[in-house]
């Protein structure tokens, strides 16, 4: 050969190939999964929804981008976490949580949560989880402001009339009275009301048709968890495409049903309000802070499910999805040194016990 | 007949159509071959040959001695130029005896037939080594060592499974030569007393399938009383590894540490037992083999077989496969997932190069690292069942007895975790470094414990 083509040629380790998907594919694929319950929640807040939605990731890719410019380390945007974080971030708090608000706690799950300890990957807590708990307690009015979703219509007779806590009916009520304002399922239930009443309170004939409407997605929340059935859908698609696996989704809402039966909630309405499908599907499923090994897997879904039954029926707040995620993120490293058996491993012989005087 | 498999594994694009239909090309006319004495796992060999000694094709030209060694041979006719190192396909130099083709100098020099059926097993064992013959797939291991092992063996596995993508030369095999298949595995089910065979294809070689049932039902072996079958096995990255094999075929797993005879297995490659085959029929060494030209930068791709010892180079020069030279960036022996990256091609092919890829800009992604993000799939792509994403953290925290507590040693480096990374991380080339280091800690801590 007369021209030495050695110089153009690569030397490497192999493998020499490499699998289409990257990180960027796979924040994508969840943004995607997303789409489905943003758009419905913009339809059911109107252009403030969408407001807070462009906000939130906004601050958070152009946070990550100054920060990491400050710290003078490579820009990450392109790995597309910000987006899904900020994402997140205006799906899981109150629909009409003031713009400023949604993007300090967007700053606050990109900068403290997951740029000081290092950046994608290195973080121990779910961003954007962190973010709703920091804002939970430094602005609790406005994280527990609830607005009244398009063409919903309650009916306040229903708590009135066979209210049995005054404190909770004129809570309620005082809520209710607001035109704008309004209260979520599990805040009545918190308050003390039968579902029954929640039912009727909400318009719904029967307790089988109440849960057809929150399946549905017909009710006061967040924007993230209106619709189970969309919830579902974008769930769907992440397990299908391969991006998140079935045991956690399918851990954290089978164990929180098991938990509530237990301690004789009703299982049913329990799963079908406030954060559990939304967080089994996008949250629990985080992959930096959730346990790498499926036996930790399971055992970090029904932790979650665990704590956020105790939190409900025995805490201060009506929710504790957030807290229950956060709580096992603690525990994860640990749960992480369960693993599966490796291939052809062997367990060394169990120690003979000496005889005694045979030892020599 | 229901498909079997083995637990995680990859899927890498199979690229096996580009020279799956073509069929093998004898390359007669080498001029000139380069033999790497040392091309199989063991001790050492030295030449026994002298420059200018002229020599026939078959002779022998380098032996030692001990257990682990293999004889090597003249693949073509011609005198002895040079005995010089140069750099072989696994990136170190080593010696070559160079033969160059000269007029008057011709003719085979094979042993006698031996009849591999009624001679003892001490006989049959010693053809096998004087052949010359070493595992095919790859590892380069003494056939002569694999097929007396200490243990009883109940299963002989003939690896068609060749998960490797772009290489095709043993569906090629098992298409063309269906019944030497056969042969050789009914020789060395008989050498290891192995009251069972099995040939093992992945789905995407079927068509073979029926060639090999034709052939089992056919062979004298059968109507003796040999039992012999196919198996048809998932296409899987990496179901042609020995221990997945032996795994989705039998449900057994090979303990840690151990070998496949533990489970009482001897896994062969189909090129292999076609060698073993011609050692006994035509008493001919292993001195040629078949490979896969291909990659994206191949033009031209082929099924070829080939003197051992003939520069690719060369093979590529006369025109047995044609090279995209603007577009070619990697030149790699073996496959894509566990071959060598060579710095130029005019390196000799070994008794056990499967195949040599030319790789172009496309396919060569010379991707950066990003962090982890636990994402998982290098746990699920594991066919240890380990976990490459926690291995690789004790390595870079040079925590070498949590990793070797969490299974570096049975990594079997198949390289899928890289594959799938999707931050490009280099695991699998973390841990081939990472069990050299733990390699030499034990060395280390052996001999301060004899000091």
């Amino acid at each position: 050969m007369p021209d030495k083509p050695e110089k153009r040629l690569h030397l490497s380790s192999s493998p020499h190939i490499y699998s289409p998907v990257s990180v960027s594919s796979l924040m994508l694929s969840v943004v995607l999964a997303l789409i489905p319950s943003t758009i419905y929640g913009i339809y059911l807040y109107g252009i403030f929804a969408l407001a807070s939605v462009l906000v939130s990731v906004a601050t958070a890719v152009i946070g990550e981008y100054l920060f990491r410019k400050i710290i003078k380390a490579s820009t990450t945007i392109t790995d597309g976490s910000a987006i899904v974080t900020g994402m997140l971030v205006a799906l899981i708090v109150p629909p009409k949580t003031p713009l400023w608000m949604v993007a300090l706690g967007s700053l606050f799950a990109i900068i403290v949560v997951k740029e000081f300890f290092g950046g994608l990957g290195s973080n121990p807590f779910n961003p954007a989880l962190a973010a709703r708990a920091f804002l939970l307690m430094s602005f609790p009015a406005a994280m527990t402001t609830w607005t009244m979703p398009k063409g919903l219509v309650v009916h306040a007779d229903a708590l009135t009339s066979a209210s049995k806590l005054a404190d909770a009916t004129a809570a309620a009520t005082s809520q209710v009275a607001d035109a704008v304002s309004t209260a979520t399922p599990l805040g009545l239930l918190h308050g003390h009301y039968t579902i029954a009443q929640i039912a009727q309170y909400y318009g719904a004939s029967s307790t089988g048709d109440f849960y057809k409407q929150l399946f549905l997605g017909f009710r006061p929340g967040s924007m993230g968890e209106s619709s189970i059935l969309l919830i579902l859908l974008g769930g769907l698609l992440l397990l299908s495409l391969g991006v998140i696996q079935w045991i956690i989704p399918v851990s954290v809402i089978g164990s929180t049903f098991v938990f509530a039966w237990i301690l004789g909630l009703d299982p049913v309405f329990t799963i079908l309000t406030g954060g559990v499908v939304f967080a089994a599907f996008f949250m629990a499923t985080d992959y930096v802070t959730r346990p790498l090994t499926p036996l930790g897997q399971v055992l970090y879904g029904v932790g979650i499910g665990l704590i956020i039954v105790i939190i409900r029926e025995f805490g201060g707040y009506p929710e504790g999805v957030t807290y229950a995620i956060l709580i096992m993120n603690i525990i994860t490293p640990y749960l992480n040194k369960l693993k599966t058996k490796k291939y052809g491993y062997v367990a060394p012989p169990k120690p003979v016990k000496a005889v005694k005087g045979a030892s020599k | 007949m229901a498909i079997k498999t083995f637990r995680g594994g990859a899927h890498p694009p199979e690229k096996k159509d580009r020279s799956g239909g073509l069929a093998i090309e004898r390359i007669g006319d080498v001029k000139r071959v380069f033999i790497p004495v040392n091309q199989h796992f063991g001790a050492p060999i030295k030449p026994i040959v002298a420059v200018g000694d002229a020599v026939k094709r078959g002779q022998k030209i380098a032996d030692g001695n001990g257990m682990m060694t293999v004889p090597l041979h003249a693949s073509i006719a011609g005198v002895v130029k040079k005995i010089e190192p140069r750099l072989l396909c696994n990136n170190q130099e080593g010696p070559c005896i160079v033969i160059e083709a000269q007029e008057g100098v011709a003719g085979d020099e094979f042993m006698a037939p031996l009849d591999a059926f009624s001679c003892t097993k001490e006989e049959a064992l010693e053809r096998i080594r004087a052949a010359g013959i070493i595992g095919m797939g790859g590892a380069g291991f003494p056939t002569h060592v694999k097929l007396a092992p200490s243990k009883p063996i109940s299963l002989v596995i003939a690896n068609g499974a060749e998960c490797e993508p772009y290489l095709t030369i043993d569906e090629r095999t098992m298409i063309e030569r269906p019944e030497d298949v056969v042969e050789g595995l009914a020789i060395t089910m008989k050498i290891v007393g192995a009251p069972e065979g099995v040939i093992a294809v992945e789905q995407n070689k079927a068509r073979a399938v029926p060639l090999l049932e034709k052939a089992i039902s056919a062979s004298p072996r059968t109507r003796d009383g040999m039992k012999m079958r196919v198996q048809v096995l998932k296409t899987k990255y990496p179901q042609g590894g020995e221990k997945m094999l032996i795994t989705a075929l039998t449900g057994k797993e090979v303990p840690s540490g151990g070998l496949p005879m533990d489970v009482g297995c001897v896994v062969d490659n189909v090129g292999t037992l076609c060698a073993i085959v011609e050692a006994f029929r035509d008493g001919k060494p292993l001195i040629e083999r078949g490979l896969t030209l291909s990659g994206g930068a191949c033009t031209k791709p082929a099924n070829v077989v080939v003197p051992v010892g003939t520069l690719v180079s060369d093979l590529v020069a006369a025109g047995a496969a044609q090279v995209n030279e603007d577009g070619l960036r990697k030149v790699v022996f073996g496959g894509p997932m566990m071959g060598v990256a060579v710095p130029n091609y005019e390196i000799p092919v070994q008794k056990n190069t499967s195949g040599v890829l030319f790789m172009g800009k496309e396919e060569v992604r010379p991707a950066e690292e990003e962090p982890c993000i636990r994402c998982g799939r290098c746990m699920r792509a594991c066919g240890c069942s380990l976990s490459p994403a926690l291995l690789a953290v004790a390595i870079e925290t040079n925590n070498y007895k949590e990793a070797e507590k969490i299974g570096l040693m049975d990594c079997i480096e198949c390289g899928s975790c890289s594959f799938v990374c999707p931050a490009h991380r280099q695991l699998v080339q973390k841990f081939r470094l990472g069990k050299q280091v733990l390699r030499t800690m034990k060395q280390k801590e052996k001999e301060a414990q004899n000091a």
